[in-house]
């Protein structure tokens, strides 16, 4: 019952007692050759079969690796090419911009503004912060509400929460005759799949414009990033002078299984 | 009982098991091969004073356990235990029995031969379980209905290989001078 390391005697041992056996087990051994040499193993009937079942695991084993790697390969493709889409500025954020994958779990096909879990890997909980926002490629998709050590929350932009935010409506292609700048709006999310704002009438704002962040209490870096677009201009009965236009976001976080986050925080130094 | 006859038997025994042997192995069927030192044991607890026969089994088992090839652990260590144990449970099962059979019949010793094969093994793989469960020992990770079937073979060509060999053993009993506590009438039969 001993452990085997306290047995190491046993070896000596078992030397001794091989000695007046052993001269019998040579003469034994040498006969048994003779009578009945060891067969080849190649000879064995079943060691063809044998070596093709070990070559289709083998087989099927590469085939598996091969397939794990093409599939992180086209991962990384995809996040170099969400990278490669980000803005400018993102590249002027003192802090890296941070791939984050997206927890499916308790995702809410209904829920079209609830939260979303971020998976953050270890270490990164420090250079995000509450309030930072997710993009994906020009595209504003949410801001961070809560930051753990290794989840973060976000909310999308319809969120109810997000509140009200300063934003500026711009035609989506410059045309001749139409202002660069059309209206300056307070958006509102009201949690619902658009949100809202209301314009001048005059304003000259259409279906398809574009709304662009421009509130000093978002990061700075986030100016001038795209909230969404124009779905729908209303006229409104009770003040003829103002219209009220629906915007939804172009892209959604919760169709995708990552984003990008530009981190405001501060680094740990190792 | 004559120790110089024991020891040679001993030694005789020892190194077929580990040589010639092979000869008889039946590669076609798990590899079996058959044993001569559960022939040997049953030998002697068959005509050996009870005590003397206990004690042989257990130095003999200890003997296997210290053999190439049994019970070697890391290292080169070896687990004496198993068959001592085994050895020691086969010889009290045939001391039960021996006064109650043909014992100078080669059958009897064939049959017996074969039991104590599957004594020993059961007593073997109950050590290396009751062994296995010790945090400081690794988990016993072989064994199954395969070996339970090559067990059962190697009881069944083992109890083969006692005809002859057991027949030798008889025609020797005179050189082990085994003094019976019961006299001729255990002889006699």
């Amino acid at each position: 019952m001993s452990p085997a390391s306290w047995l190491g005697w046993t070896s000596d041992l078992a030397d001794l007692v091989r000695v007046p056996v052993t001269p019998f087990s040579h003469v034994g051994i040498l006969i048994t050759n003779w009578v009945r040499p060891a067969i080849d193993p190649s000879d064995l009937p079943t060691d063809e079969q044998e070596r093709n079942e070990l070559a289709i695991a083998e087989r099927d084993h590469y085939r598996k690796l091969w397939t794990a790697q093409m599939l992180r390969a086209t991962e990384l493709a995809d996040q170099l090419r969400e990278l490669q889409a980000l803005p400018s500025s993102a590249l002027r954020n003192p802090q890296p911009p941070m791939n984050v994958q997206i927890d499916i779990t308790g995702r809410r096909s209904s829920d079209i503004a609830g939260s979303l879990e971020l998976k953050l890997a270890r270490g990164t909980s420090e250079r995000i912060l509450v309030g930072d926002i997710a993009v994906i490629g020009q595209d504003i998709v949410g801001r961070v509400s809560r930051v753990g050590l290794t989840r973060a929350e976000l909310h999308p932009t319809n969120h109810k929460d997000i509140g009200l935010t300063r934003a500026a409506i711009i035609p989506a292609h410059p045309a001749a005759g139409r202002s660069p700048l059309l209206a300056e709006i307070i958006m509102q999310s009201t949690g619902e799949a658009a949100m809202i704002a209301e314009v001048p009438a005059t304003s000259g704002v259409q279906k398809g414009d574009l709304v662009q962040l421009d509130d000093s209490s978002w990061p700075r870096v986030a100016a001038g990033l795209t909230l969404g677009v124009v779905s729908k201009v209303i006229q409104l009965d009770e003040a003829p002078l103002r219209q009220r236009v629906l915007i939804v976001p172009r892209r959604r976080a919760r169709d995708v299984s990552r984003v990008v986050v530009l981190g405001t925080g501060a680094e740990k130094n190792q | 009982m004559r120790v110089i006859v024991l020891i040679v038997a001993t030694i005789f025994a020892l190194a077929f098991d580990s040589s010639v042997g092979g000869i008889f192995t039946l590669r076609s069927v798990g590899s079996i091969t058959p044993l001569a030192m559960p022939v040997l044991i049953v030998f002697i607890a068959l005509f050996a004073p009870e005590t003397v026969a206990i004690i042989v089994a257990l130095l003999l088992g200890a003997l296997v356990d210290l053999s190439p090839g049994y019970g070697e652990l890391e290292g080169g260590a070896h687990l004496i235990g198993p068959h001592a144990l085994g050895f020691v449970v086969t010889t009290i099962l045939v001391l039960k029995v021996r006064n109650v059979v043909f014992r100078r019949r080669v059958f009897t010793i064939a049959v017996l031969t074969a039991g104590a094969v599957i004594t020993t093994g059961a007593t073997d793989a109950f050590v290396l379980l009751a062994r296995g469960l010790l945090p400081w020992t690794p988990a016993v990770s072989s064994g199954g209905f395969g070996d339970l079937l090559k067990l059962i073979g190697t009881a069944i060509y083992s109890g083969l290989l006692a005809v002859p060999l057991g027949w030798c053993l008889l025609a020797t009993i005179g050189l082990w001078k085994f003094h019976s506590p019961t006299g001729r009438r255990a002889t006699w039969r």
